[in-house]
């Protein structure tokens, strides 16, 4: 059974002037254990692809399913969503001042395991594997004080955003241009974690520009979005040559 | 509307020398009826807390007395303070007049030890004097009560530094503070100060820069729910050169409860180099909260940085899209992030109690 299976997903972001197409019938199926990369160019929809699996605001499905493992997700809340299993890294994470990293990552784990039935962690073990995910992606503990992204550099809420995938450990994660922002130390860093977290049960669609990612994070499979729909799929290869030719020859 | 007045006719106080009473009587009831003191309860009722001014009043509780660096005195006040305004706060005046003593609390130096002051009814004014290079730590409590009032006056001298938490978190049927300091050359003033809305709250704070580079700060975290209701104007002044206030109040105003904050900031002639900074957020939630919110500047000087900022907002929705892609509820969203705006405003030796009574209990620490 497929992990992820998007068909002919079409979707539209509400704009003043009204809906506005963006997913133009896309289609994609992960299985267990994979790592989808997907590139194309900018405001070719992939942001939106990451934003309507995961059911932010502002965006119209106009036809076509989604479904995690047996779930359907398109009628479901986003808290639902995560409840099942889904997890996005922010492109763009978001600051919260007054509340602290410690209580938001908290209040996410109680949350996912009232979901699925299971205890909630005991908060000294929970707060010690905490410190421990942050260290392990050289984030100073003392960040998980701070309240939410605040005053986090670029570099540091995307390691954020890993620390709390590997906390969390959805079934399928989706990275929104994790890598984008990162200095080649933090590259290496954050491909670590992600390599950490996969394993034959889950599933990654990683969302980058950049063929270098690739190389600390192999993919199984490489697509080309352009215009809401993939117009190529390959295996890793396909990075290299595109970093070579750029995505003309493809549109 | 019919003219403000006071309850009783006055008695001419020792400290107001060279004026009669009915002088003085006048003086109060002009600047009552002033266009810009009726402004300040347009939207609250000045009668229950005029009608007031002059009831009994008692020595409000206090602790940490014995201790170096602190006198303290159950009398008659023998001269003017520095920091009275009639015109600004006339209320305030009468109910110095009224009153036949006062708690007079001089620090010589620095206090060790952080002097209590607790409310449980109506207290006789309090008058803090600190002496040049003194410091204290001042805890401020209002219990619940009926109906009550305390008024505080402060005057720091020359590098003085004071440091004032207040709670002011039970209900009560009418309550009335009234915070007056005047802060002399290189003197350092914080005020955390923490409240909840109740059938009739109302927090007068008037803050004087009467020295170069002074500094006061002012940080609040206010709650207001249900009926009830809370009143802010807070007024600063600055008279002298290089001095800089910084205020920063939250309020969270739900379910019909309403909400005041008049913030005024009077930049003087020739005092150069001010810095003052004011930011007011208030957050409405669920159904008919009322929120007024009232910027005035009156600056008089070239040379100054001022900013003065009020928002009126709901909840960010992309910070609630975040927690929610996390796979929180909303209620629980909301939640964090509606304590996670008064959290902000909520510190110092009396945040604690202040968390707990405005927030709860904290999903995690
Ligand atoms: N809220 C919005 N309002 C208007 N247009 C939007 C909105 N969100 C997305 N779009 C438009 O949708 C298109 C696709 O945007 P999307 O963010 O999905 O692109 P992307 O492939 O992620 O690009 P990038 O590589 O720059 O991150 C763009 O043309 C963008 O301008
Ligand atoms: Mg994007």
């Amino acid at each position: 059974m497929s992990l992820l299976s998007v068909s002919n997903l079409h979707a539209s972001v509400v704009t003043d002037e009204g809906p506005q197409p963006i997913l133009k019938g896309l289609t994609l199926q992960v299985n267990p254990g994979e790592v989808h990369a997907i590139m194309g160019p900018n405001g070719s929809g992939k942001s939106t692809l990451a934003n309507v699996l995961s059911g932010r605001p502002g965006y119209t499905v106009d036809g076509g399913t989604a479904v995690l493992g047996n779930d359907p997700l398109l009628e479901l809340e986003p808290f639902e969503r995560a409840q099942l299993g889904l997890f996005l890294a922010f492109q763009y994470p978001v600051e919260i001042p007054g509340v602290s990293n410690m209580e938001f990552l908290k209040a996410s784990m109680d949350s996912l395991a009232r979901a699925r039935g299971e205890e909630q962690p005991n908060t000294a073990t929970f707060m010690k594997r905490v410190r421990e995910l942050a260290s392990s992606l050289d984030l100073d503990p003392a960040f998980l004080k701070r309240g939410v992204n605040e005053g986090f550099s670029g570099g540091e809420k995307k390691r954020n955003e890993i620390m709390q995938l590997l906390l969390l450990d959805p079934k399928l994660a989706v990275l929104d241009e994790t890598d984008s922002g990162l200095d080649i130390d933090a590259l290496q860093t954050v491909a670590e974690g992600v390599n950490r977290y996969r394993s034959s049960d889950n599933g990654v669609i990683l969302i980058t520009h950049y063929q270098r990612l690739l190389d600390y994070i192999v993919p199984d499979f490489v697509h080309v979005l352009s215009n809401g729909s993939i117009v190529q799929s390959g295996d890793k290869s396909l990075a290299l040559e595109l970093e070579a030719k750029g995505y003309a020859w493809l549109t | 509307m019919a003219d403000l007045s006071l309850p009783k006719t006055i008695d001419a106080p020792i400290w107001l020398e060279g004026e009669t009473a009915d002088q003085i009587s006048d003086r109060l009831h002009q600047a009552l009826n002033s266009s810009a003191h009726r402004e300040r309860w347009k939207y609250t009722k000045a009668d229950g807390i005029l009608a007031n001014v002059a009831a009994p009043s008692i020595a409000p509780f206090l602790d940490s007395t014995e201790q170096a660096g602190l006198e303290i005195t159950l009398g008659q006040l023998d001269h003017a303070l520095p920091g009275i305004d009639f015109q600004q706060g006339p209320e305030a005046s009468a109910r110095l007049c009224y009153a036949d003593q006062a708690v007079i609390i001089d620090v010589t130096q620095h206090a060790p030890e952080p002097l209590r002051i607790h409310h449980r009814d109506s207290t006789l004014p309090v008058i803090i004097r600190l002496a040049a290079n003194s410091s204290l730590t001042m805890l401020e409590i209002a219990d619940s009560s009926d109906a009550m009032q305390q008024s505080i006056w402060i005057d720091l001298g020359e590098n003085a530094q004071l440091h004032h938490s207040r709670n002011a978190l039970d209900p009560c049927e009418n309550h009335w503070q009234y915070l007056n300091v005047r802060l002399q050359q290189g003197a350092n003033y914080r005020l955390n100060n923490h409240v909840a809305g109740s059938k009739l709250r109302r927090q007068d704070i008037h803050l004087i820069l009467d020295g170069q580079g002074s500094e006061a700060t002012l940080v609040s975290a206010g709650r207001v729910r249900r009926k009830d209701a809370l009143d802010q104007q807070v007024t600063v002044e600055h008279r002298q050169p290089r001095g800089s206030s910084k205020q920063t109040v939250h309020n969270i105003v739900a379910d019909g409860g309403k909400c005041t904050f008049n913030g005024r900031i009077h930049i003087h002639e020739g005092a150069s180099g001010t810095d003052a900074q004011l930011s007011n957020k208030n957050l409405g939630m669920g159904d008919h909260a009322t929120i007024n919110t009232k910027p005035e500047l009156e600056i008089y000087t070239d040379d100054v940085s001022c900013s003065h900022g009020a928002t009126v907002g709901t909840i960010s929705q992309e910070a609630l899209f975040y927690l929610m892609s996390r796979g929180v509820s909303p209620d629980t969203a909301e939640a964090l992030l509606s304590q996670g705006f008064l959290r902000q405003c909520i510190d110092g030796p009396l945040a604690e109690e202040a968390l707990q009574s405005l927030i709860g209990k904290a999903v995690a620490s």
